[in-house]
């Protein structure tokens, strides 16, 4: 099988976000980027499905500046075969990263399976995943908690609005959007990580996948933090009066009753 | 000669040829180990240390009741055994025997031995009580220790009837030197036997003991008697000193394609003799915090079960075949005997032939974590914390002075000219409560008078964690970062408050190119007190009892520093729980365990608190952050926590002091 996977490097979940001076996005300065986490469920996935299919082959694509190498060797230290960096500015937006993939899709002679998170833990946008099958017209689902394989296709059990699960069935080729809760992603062994420092990346600049600056529809400007979090409240008192002074709190000062 | 010379010499020849067979084979299965291991520095020392811990019995003697035993036991067979090759010598001639010495030499050697040979069977009928009536825990069942019981003291038996029929039949004129034969003798004599006869049966006694001798030549290399042969190389190639660090992995090197002991020759030839040198006596698993809570690992069964590895492995060995032999971790080594341990490092303390447990169970957790990716679940978001954030704790790497707001404590970047380095510790900078130590701690050295800094947000955890659970790839990242930047500040002197960096510190960034002088702050603290720089002066009516930090006390031998810090606080009462200094109960957060979830058995930081309760101290003292957090999760545990405080030393002195 020839299986794909799609990931962002975001900036890890520790880092204390302050704004560029342009207020167009963050600084990246001192930054430490990482995987999306949902996008190391989508590796894992696709390194359990080649390890079911002798002789698969595992590639993986991501979208930014030369900093996205670092992500892209992390998930061949994972296990993946091969990568492609796709160089697009930092400032990209989802709809030029999707088409720019999509791009480099079809430049691949056969796809079998794409494999994303179900969105990045930096915008949170959620669009891409949807927006590639889209310029690839192929089927997508997306918010996936399991999968099961046929030859001709997937069976997939995918969250919807309410705690509840829907089961979805498409035929190859598709992309399909991980969740947590799908598998857990594995640690690099050391003989992986060498490995890796080995593999081929190929760079694709933005005319090798037609895309151009138009393709950028969304500009950024005037990013603010959110308001700092304000100290908890302790309300003392017998249940009663603490409920009593909960209500009136809830409706006087935070406006929710 | 006689037809007694010949005899002897065909069983003699057979049974000493068929055992230097067996030794041949077990020096064989230690040359085909593959590990390295170096130990011949230090001559003298070792010399010296071999001295007292084979003839002085030294380490044995630390058990009292039992040491006794054994070092009688061996004393005695000393002694004996110079008799027994008089037999020898003089069953294939007959006049070759000791007694050119001169009368006074031999009547005191026959004294000796007569002395001993009584002494060495009081000595077996106190093994047999102990072992059969008493039954400590930590000697379980052994078939091997029936057998030796059986055969030595048999051994005893026939040399005093062979002396007792010797007397009635031959009236040696030596016979004054043996009170216990003599009064063999004198019972034997109410058998009215013909001094023709007694002689035979004395001849009959030495043959017994001759051939329980010999049989013993064959039946050591396959028992745990082997440790006769091989506990005193062992102890002669002992590691010397306290501190060892972790062997280091050499990563550039391309040629190694294997990390970590995944088969037992992997191991080195030292790992062999520690096999063959283990009497089973069980001293390591008495004091083995995972063993006494319920969990699978015992050092001893482990010891054990590689040794039967390594046997059941032995024809793959001996032909070089290592491809063939079989993993490590097997139904007797599983991987949670591996994730028990805690690196307290008790096992080894207390081992009286020196074996080294814990090199073996690290360099397993490094096959299994680098080659496997096999670990508990809960550790690997701990190792991509250390990756990202250079702390094992999900935080912000640009938050790692935030502890110190307000303190105006200075870091290298603006000014390096300063006494001393304070390195903080990822526990100190992020852990709430360990915050409060460091603050402490700081206040402390200001009211002294020390210029110090600290490295602020370019320190990195010193990578102890990511080293104890088996990830030395990780380990080495981290340590050469923070060499760079300490070396880059050129540092000499580093002070901190945790045990585990100044482990890591002081004994494993040298092999990195990191050489400091290390500090823990129980010792500066006491320089301080010492040298008038700080002087406690609120009393603290108060009792306080201290728990020993396994990195400090058996890792680095400092147990004297801490105890003094708490003893300068006026009015202070310092009482020691059961088990302190050298036989301490760790927390249960070393060697990676802080990390680990514990699923099995009864939690190590509830029974530690439980000892220190029972000393009905207010105030239990620690001098490390992980103990700090495991004593107080444990009196919480214990619902304690309003009537008993733990408490860091440095917020003991800060206390005291203006």
């Amino acid at each position: 099988m020839n299986i794909y996977i799609c990931i962002k490097q975001v900036p890890d979940t520790e880092t204390k976000i302050k704004l560029n001076s342009e207020q167009s996005g963050i600084d990246t300065t001192g930054v430490k980027w990482i995987i999306s986490p949902y996008d190391e469920l989508a590796i894992e996935e696709a390194l359990r499905l080649k390890e079911k299919n002798t002789g698969s082959t595992v590639t993986v694509l991501s979208c930014g500046p030369t900093r996205v190498v670092e992500a892209i060797r992390t998930a061949l230290a994972m296990g993946a075969d091969s990568g492609i960096h796709v160089d697009l500015p930092e400032t990209a937006d989802n709809n030029l990263i999707a088409k720019a993939l999509a791009g480099a899709f079809k430049k691949e002679t056969k796809i079998d399976i794409i494999f994303t998170g179900k969105e990045s833990i930096d915008d949170g946008a959620a669009q891409v995943s949807q927006l590639i099958a889209t310029y690839l017209d192929i089927p997508y689902i997306t918010v996936v908690l399991n999968i099961e394989y046929s030859p001709q296709g997937v069976k997939c059990k995918r969250e919807i609005e309410g705690g509840a699960f829907e089961i979805v069935e498409a035929p190859f080729p598709l992309l399909v959007a991980t969740q947590k809760g799908l598998n857990e992603p594995r640690y690099a062994s050391l003989p992986n990580i060498m490995k890796a420092k080995k593999k081929e990346v190929r760079v694709l600049k933005m005319a090798d996948v037609e895309v151009s600056a138009a393709d950028q529809k969304i500009r950024f400007k005037n990013f603010q933090l959110p308001p700092p979090k304000q100290a908890g409240k302790k309300i003392p008192g017998d249940p009663h009066s603490q409920a009593k002074e909960l209500v009136r709190l809830l409706h006087e000062e935070a406006k929710v009753v | 000669m006689t037809w007694q010379t010949f005899l002897f010499l065909g069983v003699a020849g057979s049974a000493f040829g068929y055992s230097s067979y067996r030794f041949k084979i077990l020096i064989q299965m230690m040359n085909n180990h593959q590990g390295k291991a170096y130990r011949l520095d230090h001559i003298p020392k070792r010399i010296l240390t071999t001295i007292s811990n084979v003839l002085g019995q030294k380490a044995v003697l630390r058990k009292k009741s039992a040491g006794l035993m054994h070092a009688t036991i061996f004393w005695g067979f000393l002694v004996i055994t110079l008799g027994t090759l008089e037999q020898f010598t003089t069953t294939v001639y007959q006049t070759a025997n000791f007694q050119f010495i001169g009368i006074h030499a031999y009547s005191a050697l026959v004294f000796m031995e007569d002395f001993f040979t009584f002494a060495v069977l009081l000595a077996i009928g106190f093994a047999c009580y102990r072992r059969y009536i008493i039954r400590p825990e930590s000697l379980g069942k052994s078939k091997d220790a029936n057998i030796v019981l059986t055969l030595t003291g048999s051994l005893m038996v026939s040399i005093l009837l062979m002396n007792g029929f010797h007397i009635l039949g031959d009236n040696p004129w030596y016979q004054g030197a043996m009170p216990i034969s003599n009064i063999i003798s004198h019972l034997l004599s109410y058998l009215a036997l013909s001094s023709e006869t007694s002689g035979h049966i004395s001849t009959l006694f030495k043959w017994l003991h001759m051939m329980i001798v010999l049989g013993f030549a064959i039946y050591i290399p396959s028992s745990k008697h082997l440790h006769i042969v091989a506990a005193g190389p062992n102890t002669f190639l002992k590691t010397l000193t306290r501190e060892k660090a972790m062997a280091p992995i050499n990563f550039e090197d391309e040629t190694t394609t294997q990390y970590g002991t995944a088969k037992v020759t992997d191991r080195s030839w030292k790992d062999v003799l520690d096999y063959y040198s283990c009497t089973e006596c069980g001293r390591c698993q008495d004091v083995c915090p995972a063993y006494n809570t319920q969990k699978p690992l015992s050092p001893k069964m482990l010891i054990l079960d590689l040794k039967n590895n390594m046997y059941r492995n032995k024809d793959k060995i001996l032909e070089r075949k290592f491809d063939e032999v079989s993993h490590v971790i097997d139904d007797n080594v599983t991987e949670d005997v591996i994730w028990a341990c805690t690196s307290c490092r008790a096992c080894e303390i207390a081992c009286p032939v020196f074996i080294e447990h814990t090199d073996k169970i690290y360099d397993i957790r490094r096959n299994l974590v680098m080659m496997e990716s096999k670990f508990p679940t809960e550790v690997q978001t701990v190792f991509k914390n250390m990756e990202n954030n250079a702390s094992p704790w999900a935080f912000s790497a640009s938050d790692r002075a935030a502890w110190a707001e307000g303190l105006s404590i200075k870091t290298m970047s603006t000014d390096s000219n300063v006494d001393v380095l304070l390195w903080v510790g990822c526990a100190g900078s992020y852990d709430d409560r360990n915050k409060k130590v460091l603050r402490a701690f700081a206040n402390v050295l200001k009211k002294a008078g020390i210029k110090f800094a600290i490295l602020g947000t370019e320190e990195q955890c010193t990578g102890d964690p990511a080293r104890r659970i088996g990830n030395e790839y990780l380990f080495q990242t981290l340590a050469k970062a923070n060499i760079e930047t300490l070396n880059r500040y050129q540092v000499k002197k580093i002070v901190t408050a945790c045990p585990h960096c100044f482990n890591t510190l002081k004994n494993e960034y040298k092999d990195f190119g990191g050489l400091y002088e290390v500090h823990h702050h129980s010792q500066f603290l006491a320089q301080l007190i010492n040298e008038g720089k700080i002087k406690p002066t609120k009393t603290l009516d108060e009792t306080v009892t201290f728990h020993d930090s396994c990195y400090l006390g058996r890792w680095n031998n400092i147990y004297d520093q801490p105890r003094n810090v708490i003893q300068s606080l006026p009015a202070v009462n310092l009482v020691e729980m059961k088990k302190n200094h050298d036989e301490s109960m760790c927390c249960g957060a070393g060697g990676g365990r802080m990390w680990m979830e514990e699923k099995i058995g009864k939690r190590i930081n509830v029974t530690r608190i439980e000892q220190a309760l029972d000393t009905r101290a207010g105030i239990v003292a620690s001098s490390c952050p992980f103990c700090m957090t495991m004593m107080t999760d444990g009196l919480k545990t214990k619902e304690m926590q309003d009537k008993v405080k733990v408490l860091d030393i440095a917020e003991l002195i800060d206390q005291s002091t203006s």
